[in-house]
């Protein structure tokens, strides 16, 4: 494919014969495949895509980061800030809902809200759905989901020391948290 | 210019103001004047540039001769409305500087800034992709800087928003080009100014997408004959595929540097 960007509504010129597979960026009208996108055409892999690495809504099966906002016993709000990778501006963040059967994949019924989540945690985690008309429904029922940063009441940056443990530098002592497992283990 | 009420969110000035009258020599007379900058079937130069307006995902400035407006797009953003939708939506605001008018216009909205973000909302809808964003609001916000007629800025409005659209990132069918005209007797105008728009017989404005060949608006006033609209559209949308052409070397001009 040509180094040449194209515009929404371009025409994408092919060669005699089957059109690849299409990605993100192009559509097909009338049999034609167009731009949808400002871009250049790539192949990736075998699908023809224009990418633009830009803020986007989350969607089921984003990783998304977000902060803990708003905590009842069924269920903590988070604001999400990042999704998949990309921030999003800041004022428009986006609102995401864990319900307590999301917590964790074991053991769903024994789950306390106070004992996975605080107030201005941040969370990684996965989008299951678009959810209601309010909120998106968000799982941390991985081994690598969970809180990521938290602050303890002395104020200091606690460290994870086990799935379900973090312990505070300054004055050692021990809150509960569902934590995220560390990437760099 | 008369309020109501007291303004307790401005500084308020007097109750009532009125514009310096100026000697009308000769006004009526040459109201519908031979043009002597270009031709009837000419338009006025465009200077289009996106991505200006840093905190918002995409921008456009756009001027013509005496009409220069502003547009911003904000979004995919949560939308603030109960409604659960499957299809994002897309607003548009517009608003005249107060400045912008030969008479001061109040910073409050008036009717006719609804008319006008009504016009473009309407130009620009089909071409953007919504079913791509449920649950999500774009934002488009257009200021008018200078206004030398409505037609010009709802036609330069279509234009910097699909512009913006597309520096945003947006996913779209195709950009949008939007062009004006005004009649009178026999005489086809396009592009008109405001003068020639107020002495004018009739106003259209066409919107169209011209790589798809389709239109998205068509916007009509006054009394025209039915031949007359349909040439006046065909006129309109040959023209279209020129300011087309202005749109996509900037937006390509701007990908380029970025």
């Amino acid at each position: 494919m040509a180094s040449d960007s194209l515009l929404p509504g371009q025409p994408v010129p092919f060669p005699r014969g089957p059109v690849p597979s299409l990605g993100n960026g192009l559509y097909i009208k009338e049999g034609q495949v167009r731009a949808s996108l400002v871009g250049v055409p790539r192949y990736e892999g075998s699908t023809l895509t224009i990418s633009r690495v830009r803020a986007h809504p989350p969607a089921p099966n984003s990783v998304i980061l977000g902060t803990v906002t708003r905590l009842s016993p069924s269920q903590a709000t988070v604001s999400i800030s990042v999704v998949d990778g990309v921030p999003l501006p800041a004022g428009e963040e986006f609102t995401g809902v864990i319900r307590t059967r999301d917590i964790r994949a074991t053991e769903k019924d024994k789950v306390k809200i106070g004992d996975c989540f605080r107030g201005g945690d941040v969370v990684k985690g996965v989008v299951i759905s678009l959810g209601d008309a309010r909120s998106y429904y968000i799982t941390t029922a991985r081994n690598d989901l969970g809180v990521i940063f938290a602050t303890s009441e002395a104020g200091a940056t606690m460290e994870p020391v086990s799935w379900q443990e973090m312990r505070c530098p300054r004055t050692g002592r021990i809150e509960k948290r569902k934590c995220a497992k560390p990437e760099n283990i | 210019m008369a309020q109501g009420s007291f303004d307790r969110r401005r500084i308020n000035g007097p109750e009532e103001s009125f514009p310096p009258v100026f000697d009308a020599v000769e006004e009526h007379a040459k109201i519908w004047s031979a043009r002597r900058d270009r031709g009837d079937a000419d338009i006025r130069p465009i200077f289009l540039q996106p991505g200006l307006i840093s905190q918002a995902n995409g921008s456009a400035y756009i001027e013509t001769a005496r009409t220069k407006l502003a547009c911003a797009v904000y979004g995919p953003r949560q939308s603030k409305s109960t409604t659960y939708s499957e299809k994002g939506r897309l607003n548009v605001e517009v608003k005249f500087a107060p400045f912008s008018c030969t008479r001061r216009r109040a910073p409050l909205r008036d009717a006719e800034d609804r008319s006008l973000s009504v016009a473009i909302h309407r130009s620009i809808v089909s071409s953007v992709c919504l079913e791509l964003f449920p649950k999500s609001t774009i934002d488009v916000f257009i200021t008018i800087i200078e206004n030398d007629g409505i037609e010009g800025c709802i036609a330069s409005g279509s234009i910097a928003a699909s512009a913006a659209l597309a520096d945003a990132g947006i996913e779209m069918l195709g950009l949008v080009a939007s062009c004006s005209a005004v009649v009178l007797g026999d005489e086809t105008r396009l592009d008109p100014t405001e003068e020639e728009a107020n002495a004018s017989d009739g106003i259209v404005i066409v919107a169209c997408m011209p790589a798809l060949s389709s239109i998205t608006n068509v916007w009509e006033s006054g009394r025209l004959t039915a031949n007359d609209a349909l040439k006046c559209m065909e006129m309109c949308q040959d023209r279209c595929i020129d300011i087309h052409s202005v749109i996509a070397q900037s937006l390509s001009s701007n990908n380029k540097t970025a």
